[in-house]
């Protein structure tokens, strides 16, 4: 997998995540899937976007709040997974990819902290120009949201790529076998999608419908 | 004082701007700054407003602009209510700190609302969904396709919605929006999560989210593994969100392990 597409797609990721237009492409599994339909194998990226989902759904843009860049980590863990697992599954490096995104996910969102700094110095000058005011809103406006893709498209690549170094490193020495992995995963997403019941008014408020969730969730598998 | 401004008829080109402010709503955050917040990007997208109502007064542009790209901030999906609101005020020939003093008055409820609405309601559910999809054994692009409609739906509503309501209501906006759909909705969704949480959790318990690396591994889940997922699960129940950083922290250390065993036997 080359990395051009891998920044073409991370840069739309990283834009709708806040710019524009926000219609969730960048949300970790829309953009695992994605990035793993570009390198041919949707399946492989929809198990990685699955997992990062689960972490990602506890983390709320609320206000001015600083918050880890989940979508273009997840471009970047799909592509470096990819990249070091060229076919089918491979359990250590799908924890492997999960780990990366988790940590990447902080570098993004720094990155985004500093494009915030300087979208400030960008809005703040206008007033000082000699052009028309109008003109220079709209210029400045869309400039920021150029610098947004350029920036999500150099933290998706160069993440894929650091990532890819990581997993390659990491798949001939993983010593624990294929289930304990997969195991890891399952108790670490159990966790994650039951701490989601606070978000909507926890044990308290919520117990009957999650209840009702647990039973027919209960009866689903036991029809499987 | 006025209420509600007079209706207007509109003309093509006044139309075209006002149908222009909410395509460009789409925007708002394209300059998110900690400073002014969403302000530039309200100026930005109430720019055809201003210019057609501001013809060949350029003094008195950016005089309106300097007011619009001034702090401001809401949930951007319900940022075209107070576009619309403010477009119905400017076309009227409010009075400027009228304008200023109904900005100020719902930028905190149009945050709170949409967060409460979208962040906390309409987006966990469309994704629990998904996954549920996936949980199921749906192919690839079946959940990832549901989601993106079924949440785009109601993003696309909310926004038009909201740009109608505030043209229509301009300062009564807020009396409007007490009375609207928006509590109960905010309700039948944190129901819908609940349960959607409730019926996700057996099955990623069970392992029905790997099967795929299960089928790797060649086996089942073992039962000690299942165990651990149930008090995980009881974890995550007891202590939210918090929990995120730990099962990172956990999983990052089980790879440094796994990574490094062959060196350390």
């Amino acid at each position: 997998m080359t990395l051009l597409p891998v920044a073409l797609w991370g840069g739309l990721v990283g834009l709708d995540a806040a710019s524009f237009p926000q219609i969730m492409i960048s949300r970790p599994l829309v953009a695992a899937t994605v990035t793993g339909l570009i390198a041919g194998r949707p399946a492989d990226g929809l198990a990685l976007g699955i997992v990062l989902e689960a972490f990602a759904l506890l983390t709320l843009p609320v206000g001015a709040a600083r918050y880890p860049e989940s979508g273009t980590a997840a471009v970047a863990a799909a592509a470096a997974y990819l990249a070091a697992a060229p076919a089918g599954i491979e359990p250590a490096l799908v924890l492997a990819a999960v780990v990366f995104a988790l940590a990447w996910e902080r570098v993004g969102g720094a990155s985004v902290h500093l494009q915030r700094r300087l979208n400030e110095r960008l809005v703040a000058g206008w007033t000082a120009s000699r052009r028309r005011p109008d003109r220079e809103i709209e210029r400045r406006h869309l400039l920021a949201m150029v610098l947004d893709y350029l920036r999500g498209a150099a933290i998706a690549a160069g993440g894929a790529w650091i990532g890819a170094l990581c997993l390659q490193w990491i798949g001939p020495r993983w010593g624990f076998g294929a289930g304990s992995p997969v195991g890891v995963l399952i108790v670490a997403t159990a966790a994650v999608i039951a701490a989601l019941l606070h978000l909507f008014g926890g044990w308290s408020q919520r117990r009957l419908a999650f209840l009702l969730g647990v039973l027919c969730g209960c009866t689903l598998l036991l029809f499987r | 004082m006025r209420l509600h401004a007079p209706a207007l008829s509109l003309s093509a080109p006044a139309r075209i701007a006002r149908a222009a402010v909410l395509l460009r709503s789409f925007a708002i955050q394209g300059s998110w700054n900690y400073r002014t917040l969403i302000g530039a990007g309200f100026g930005f997208a109430l720019l055809p407003v201003l210019r057609a109502r501001h013809r060949g007064d350029p003094a008195a542009l950016r005089e309106a602009l300097e007011r619009h790209t001034a702090l401001f901030n809401s949930h951007p999906y319900l940022a075209p209510i107070a576009l619309g609101a403010v477009v119905r005020l400017e076309t009227a020939g409010e009075d400027a700190a009228i304008v200023e003093r109904f900005k100020a008055a719902v930028r905190g409820p149009l945050g709170s609302l949409g967060d409460r609405l979208v962040w906390v309601g309409l987006r966990p559910v469309c994704l629990l969904f998904a996954l549920a999809l996936a949980f199921a054994g749906a192919p690839w692009w079946v959940p990832v396709l549901a989601f993106l409609l079924a949440y785009n739906a109601g993003h696309l509503f909310l926004r038009a919605w909201g740009y109608r309501l505030g043209l229509h209501e301009g300062r009564a906006v807020g009396e409007r929006l007490r009375h609207s759909f928006i509590g109960p909705a905010q309700q039948v969704l944190a129901v819908a999560g609940a349960f959607l949480t409730g019926l996700l959790l057996p099955l990623a318990a069970a392992g029905e989210a790997f099967s795929g690396l299960l089928a790797q591994a060649e086996r089942a889940l073992p039962l000690p593994w299942m165990a651990a997922a149930v008090a995980a699960a009881l974890l995550g129940l007891r202590f939210g969100g918090a929990v995120r950083l730990p099962i990172f922290l956990a999983l990052a250390a089980f790879l440094l392990l796994g990574s490094l065993w062959r060196i350390i036997e």
